[in-house]
């Protein structure tokens, strides 16, 4: 593949109460956000599991960004630190399966950072671009 | 709809918003004015609320949406209450509603209309550390988020020169100068007072040396330029420099010996800032002046050692009077008496000010217009005749949050749902 | 049948219009979709959440008879409610429906006209599909009990037995000990008010007088099971546990008080029981009990010491209460006699109130010796202290009184079992939030109140009370249905293994395990919608309504493609 013409596919799920919220204000105050990264809203980061995240490559995406509230804030009491623990433990497996952990990445944005999201998203959407392409991508999981 | 089961609430701050929610659920028609153009009050200025460090934003902006949002909630901002007249179960309010000249059903909230403006005014929201235009909304993330014109300033109402830039940059055709101020007119069975409080002018103080030199702040300031929505989306810079402080003192206190009381929550905030300052610029100094460490309750003392044993130096002083802040162009330095009775000096770059919390200046005349009693500080006074009460002095009528006395944002909630139960009783018997 | 999908795509004035091509997103999503079971209906409109937009939208269900709508527009957060409230207008159920931000997330922050048109046909792509495998969802209404039981006859259990009782909602109080009125009414006088101890017993009275409110002595509670408005619930008889009663209420209210540490254990005091050492609680109750403070001679003391802050820094946190009585404590000596010599040993002073530096500036005018100290420890009666310029002293008094730290009631640890509640790490009751929820608790329908959440006074306990009782008034009317949330979570009967890890992960206890069929159930009631039980099955038997791993996985390949 031409390693130029990478255009790397990035999914982000976000937390409904904090990150979605952070990514909101980003927009309302018309910060630059790289196309290449796609926000897909949950309500709480510890819906988020191994299934969904390990389908999600599986199919091609490049990187996943898991953004919820801050450690103590989650809407749900304690949600994001059930998200941390299941993030920590794929982590541990991706190098198994041949997948960079750097694809993965876990982050805390409030609803007051918007301007943090923005720097959160464009920085992984170019570590990413760094990286290459996926290189387990199957095309016929689902 | 039964007008006697009613209610207003006036400002919408935590304690009024919270208040209004309860009473929503139950069919309720609540009326919530404000005189700010936009709702939260307090709490939304701060970017992160003590004791868990959480995200005001957060914690607020999903209570301001649900407000906004809700069938049973009329929200009336930039009004103010006129008149109350009448009893328990049978109130006549007049309330002033003053002209927003933006249409909130037409306006989007696209900030299409601020970059057109030629005005450019000190934002007082803000604690004047930035400007706005003359069409504005106070900071970004407001909610409502549509804008309102300042008429003192705006050329179109002050005839300076002819204006109308605003109106052609608006796509909705939401601008409209002909709105004119309104009496509102509603019948309630009870009414909560949940005006919040005012923070304590510490230019009345020479000794602080406020406003003479910019490295000199109030709390309140600090907290905007702690701010990621505020006025250096929270960079921690030195007043119109680019200069980051190497050093802080921060002066507990201040207002207390005025005012003779302790306001009970600037321990708990300074310690706040002393973290906010840690967290952004590690090699900062921190010291702390103080007297008294008043953190009660369950979790506030373990919140405050954490951070200042770790990331402040604490100086206990003798005495608030011979606590003098002097300053030249390029330094403050606090002048003191230690525990010891010695003098010493210490040079700083930047004071915080951990002001008191005092009476709204509108509270006497709201006193008068409803008939109810202030303390001798002024702060409003519940029924003294009951323990534990939020009823003033006046049936039908009750005070929660700060307009009570100053108070962090748990005692102001539980003040607000007590209020609740206070209006239930009154109007469901 | 055939799905008839509308698309449309709200132009926002020129925020969207300018900043994407919308002739061509729609033009492309319905080029995509429409198929033999599709049928796809693509619109714009220059401002959907406008008056004139709802009822287009309106119009557009009925007329077009949809069976599924996406709305392209802003932010969910601002307008998702409006066109909820719009298809609740018309048959089309609202979780048909799905809102697509390509104003936030697209149109504003993708400069170059062509990504972002690119950008908003994934995103509307991604509703599409998803929206295709949404599934009605019919919100179902509860009947509930007004009722309320309280636990603990303390004055914050009593106030809010007072406040909630009524013709319409009985209230039932269970007091574990043989008296009411907790700790309170050993206390003379109950400041900062101007109230004294007729005030609580006035109070014991009113309640034991209303009709509507049931009062059990030396009953604790044995088992708890329900939710917000149906709770099912035994009680027993301290003396005879075999003595059971079973209410049914629609909310619990814990007011269990606190205790007063051991301060021996504390290495800085020692003394023996014979010495003249009181904690303050033995104070207020010779006072109440003998009238007048005497050493155990029965001589009244001429110089008395006080140490506030007993245990203040083993336990980590401030009792909140002790420098206000300790300084009235100071003034009920001086009071007996000017005479009597009183010491008082602060670290700190503690007066959060506005009324309490009144206390503070009378109990200096009444001439006691307010001593701030940097360390200070106690030897019989001896108390020996440095002062804050680093000076130490040493005094011997007649009568020494120390303030012991407020810790949680006994029962504490054992009632958190039953109820199936947190403690925090002080041991006390934990609240659903510290500073916006204070009295709820991770259950629904069950508070804390008053000291059994944390250190405090009376005022402040009371204030609880009628805080927990305006939250119960309005969610729990009398003779009103419930409408629970209706993005739960359920089990798979089927797959579940029965490993409980989802009971485990629940933050709400919503989830329960049914013994006969081995599994894991869901109740739908208590449920919040997070949907960690799902992320936590292992056998993937638990799907989050509205948010299910299909849902999901639709709005992941169009972001793929
Ligand atoms: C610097 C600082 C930092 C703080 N940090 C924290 C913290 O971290 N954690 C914490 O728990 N607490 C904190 N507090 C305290 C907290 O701000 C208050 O407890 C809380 O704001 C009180 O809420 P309230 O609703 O009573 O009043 P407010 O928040 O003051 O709201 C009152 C509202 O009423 C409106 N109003 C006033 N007068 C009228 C009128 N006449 N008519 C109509 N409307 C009117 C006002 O515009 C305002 O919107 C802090 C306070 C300060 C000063
Ligand atoms: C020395 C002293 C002086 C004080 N002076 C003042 C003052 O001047 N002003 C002021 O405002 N405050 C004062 N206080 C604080 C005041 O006593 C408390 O705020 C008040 O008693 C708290 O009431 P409560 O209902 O929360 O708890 P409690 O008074 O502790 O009552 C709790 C009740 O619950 C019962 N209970 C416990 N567990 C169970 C169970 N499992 N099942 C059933 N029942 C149970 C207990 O038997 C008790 O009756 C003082 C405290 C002390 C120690
Ligand atoms: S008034 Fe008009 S231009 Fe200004 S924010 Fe509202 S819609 Fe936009
Ligand atoms: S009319 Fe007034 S508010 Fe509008 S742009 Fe001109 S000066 Fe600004
Ligand atoms: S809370 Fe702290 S800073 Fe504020 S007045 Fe009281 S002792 Fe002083
Ligand atoms: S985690 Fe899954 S398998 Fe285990 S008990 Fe719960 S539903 Fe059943
Ligand atoms: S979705 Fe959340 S609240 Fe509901 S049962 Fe699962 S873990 Fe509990
Ligand atoms: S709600 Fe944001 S992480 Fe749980």
């Amino acid at each position: 593949m031409d390693e130029t013409k990478f255009t790397p596919k990035i999914v982000g799920f976000l937390c409904n109460w904090c990150t979605y919220a952070a990514a909101d204000l980003a927009g309302s105050s018309k910060t630059e956000i790289s196309p290449l990264f796609s926000v897909i809203r949950v309500m709480c980061s510890s819906r988020i599991d191994h299934n969904l995240l390990l389908t999600t490559f599986f199919n091609g995406a490049d990187g996943i960004l898991i953004a919820g509230c801050h450690p103590g804030d989650c809407h749900y009491d304690k949600g994001n630190y059930y998200a941390r623990r299941r993030y920590a433990l794929l982590k541990n497996v991706m190098d198994t399966l041949k997948l960079e952990p750097e694809r993965l990445e876990l982050s805390w944005v409030s609803a007051s950072e918007g301007k943090r999201y923005a720097d959160v998203v464009n920085e992984f959407s170019k570590k990413i671009e760094q990286l290459g392409p996926n290189p387990i991508k199957k095309s016929s999981v689902f | 709809m039964d007008q006697q089961k009613n209610v207003l609430v006036i400002g919408a701050g935590i304690a009024g918003m919270k208040a209004c929610l309860l009473l929503a659920k139950t069919g309720k028609q609540v009326y919530l004015v404000e005189k700010l153009p936009i709702i939260g009050g307090k709490t939304i200025k701060n970017e992160e609320s003590f004791p868990n460090l959480e995200c005001s934003t957060c914690m607020v902006a999903p209570v301001q949406q649900e407000i906004l949002q809700h069938p049973n909630i009329k929200t009336l901002t930039l009004s103010e209450v006129e008149k109350i007249e009448g009893d328990i179960g049978n109130f006549t309010i007049i309330i002033n509603k003053k002209a927003r000249y933006v249409s909130d059903t037409d306006c989007i909230g696209c900030d299409m209309c601020f970059d057109p403006c030629p005005v450019s005014i000190s934002n007082e929201w803000e604690e004047n550390l930035m400007n706005k235009k003359a069409i504005y909304v106070p900071c970004s993330g407001s909610l409502p988020n549509v804008p309102t014109i300042d008429t003192e300033h705006c050329y179109h109402f002050n005839g300076k020169q002819e204006c109308n830039a605003c109106v052609e940059a608006c796509m909705f055709e939401a601008i409209n100068f002909d709105d004119k101020d309104e009496k509102v007119e509603i019948q309630v069975g009870a009414v909560i007072i949940a005006t919040g409080s005012d923070i304590y002018d510490v230019s009345l103080l020479p000794q602080f040396g406020y406003g003479k030199h910019p490295g000199i702040y109030t709390s309140m300031e600090f907290e905007r330029l702690f701010a990621s929505n505020g006025p250096t989306s929270g960079e921690l810079t030195i007043r119109n420099s680019e200069k980051t402080p190497k050093s802080i003192a921060i002066i507990h206190c201040v207002g207390r010996k005025e005012q003779d009381y302790c306001s009970g929550i600037c321990c708990m905030y300074s310690a706040k800032h002393a973290h906010f300052i840690k967290h952004k610029l590690p090699d900062t100094k921190i010291y702390n002046f103080y007297r008294d460490i008043c953190v009660p309750g369950k979790t506030y003392q373990k919140f405050v050692e954490k951070i200042n044993d770790i990331e402040t130096q604490m100086i206990y002083h003798n005495s608030m009077d011979e606590l003098n802040i002097l300053h030249n162009e390029n330094e403050i330095t606090i002048e003191y008496i230690t525990g010891k009775s010695k003098k010493e000096t210490l040079t700083v770059d930047m004071v915080i000010l951990a002001s008191a919390l005092n009476p709204g200046k509108d509270f006497s005349d709201i006193s008068k217009m409803a008939k109810i009693d202030l303390d001798k500080n002024g702060f409003f006074i519940t029924n003294q005749e009951k323990v534990g009460s939020v009823e003033s002095t006046k049936p039908g009528i009750f005070i929660a949050g700060c307009a009570e006395g100053p108070k962090d944002v748990q005692t102001s909630v539980i003040q607000a749902e007590a209020a609740v139960s206070g209006v239930m009783s009154c109007l469901d018997s | 049948m055939k799905k008839k999908i509308g698309v449309y795509v709200c132009e926002c004035g020129p925020n969207i219009a300018d900043k994407v091509d919308i002739d061509k997103i729609i033009e492309t999503v319905v080029a995509a979709n429409n198929s033999e079971n599709v049928e796809i209906i693509g619109d714009r409109h220059k401002l959907l959440c406008s008056a004139a937009g709802k009822v287009f939208l309106e119009e557009e269900i009925k007329n077009k008879e949809l069976t599924h709508m996406v709305v392209a527009a802003c932010s969910p957060r601002d307008h998702n409610s409006t066109f909820i409230n719009v298809c609740k207008k018309t048959e089309l159920n609202p979780y048909l429906y799905k809102m697509v931000n390509i104003r936030e997330h697209c149109a504003w922050i993708i400069p170059d006209k062509d990504k972002a048109t690119n950008k908003a046909i994934e995103y509307i792509q991604g509703g599409v599909a998803r929206v295709q495998y949404q599934t009605e969802l019919i919100e179902k209404k509860l009947d509930t009990n007004p009722d309320v039981l309280v636990i603990g006859g303390g004055i914050a259990g009593i106030e809010a037995a007072i406040s909630l009782a009524g013709k319409k909602r009985k209230v039932t109080l269970i007091e574990r000990s043989a008296v009411l009125g907790g700790k309170s009414v050993f206390l003379k006088e109950l400041l900062p008010s101007q109230a004294g101890k007729e005030y609580i017993n006035k109070r014991i009275k009113d309640l034991t007088d209303n009709e509507n409110i049931q009062v059990f002595l030396n009953t604790e509670i044995e088992k708890i099971i329900g939710f917000l408005g149906n709770f099912e619930i035994i009680l027993s008889d301290v003396t005879n546990k075999d003595k059971k009663t079973e209410i049914k209420t629609g909310a619990t209210i814990v007011a269990t008080g606190f205790g007063l540490s051991d301060v021996t254990e504390f290495s800085n005091i020692n003394y023996d029981t014979k010495d003249e050492v009181y904690t303050s609680l033995e104070i207020e109750k010779m006072l109440s009990e003998k009238g007048k403070l005497k050493l155990s001679s029965g001589v009244p003391p001429k110089k008395v010491g006080l140490i506030h802050c007993v245990g203040r820094d083993e336990k980590k946190y401030c009792s909140q209460i002790c420098c206000n009585y300790m300084m009235k404590i100071a003034n009920y000596f001086k009071k007996q006699s000017a005479k009597i010599e009183v010491k008082e040993f602060y670290k700190d002073l503690c007066l959060p109130h506005k009324d309490d530096q009144k206390l503070f500036n009378l109990t200096k005018k009444n001439g006691v010796d307010l001593v701030r100290i940097k360390e200070v420890s106690l030897n019989g009666t001896k108390i020996k202290y440095s002062r804050i310029d680093g000076t130490i002293e040493e005094n011997e008094f007649d009568m020494v009184v120390v303030a012991p730290p407020i810790i949680p009631s006994d029962s504490t640890k054992n009632l958190s079992e039953i109820l199936d509640i947190p403690l925090d790490e002080f041991g006390f009751f934990q609240e659903a939030h510290l500073s916006t929820n204070p009295v709820g608790t991770s259950t629904d329908g069950i508070f804390i109140i008053g000291n059994a959440q944390g250190p405090r006074g009376i005022s402040n306990s009371i204030l609880m009370a009628h805080a927990a009782s305006g939250q119960i008034r309005t969610q729990l009317i009398p003779g009103e249905q419930i409408v629970p949330e209706v993005k739960v979570s359920e089990v798979l009967e089927a797959f579940c293994m029965g490993c409980k890890n989802c009971i485990d992960v629940c933050c709400y206890g919503a989830i329960y395990f049914d013994e006969i069929k081995g599994i894991s159930v869901v109740n739908e009631a208590i449920c919040r919608g997070c949907g960690n039980c799902v992320a936590s099955c292992p056998s993937g038997s638990i799907r989050l309504k509205h948010f299910t791993n299909e849902q999901i996985y639709q709005e992941v390949i169009e972001a793929l493609k």
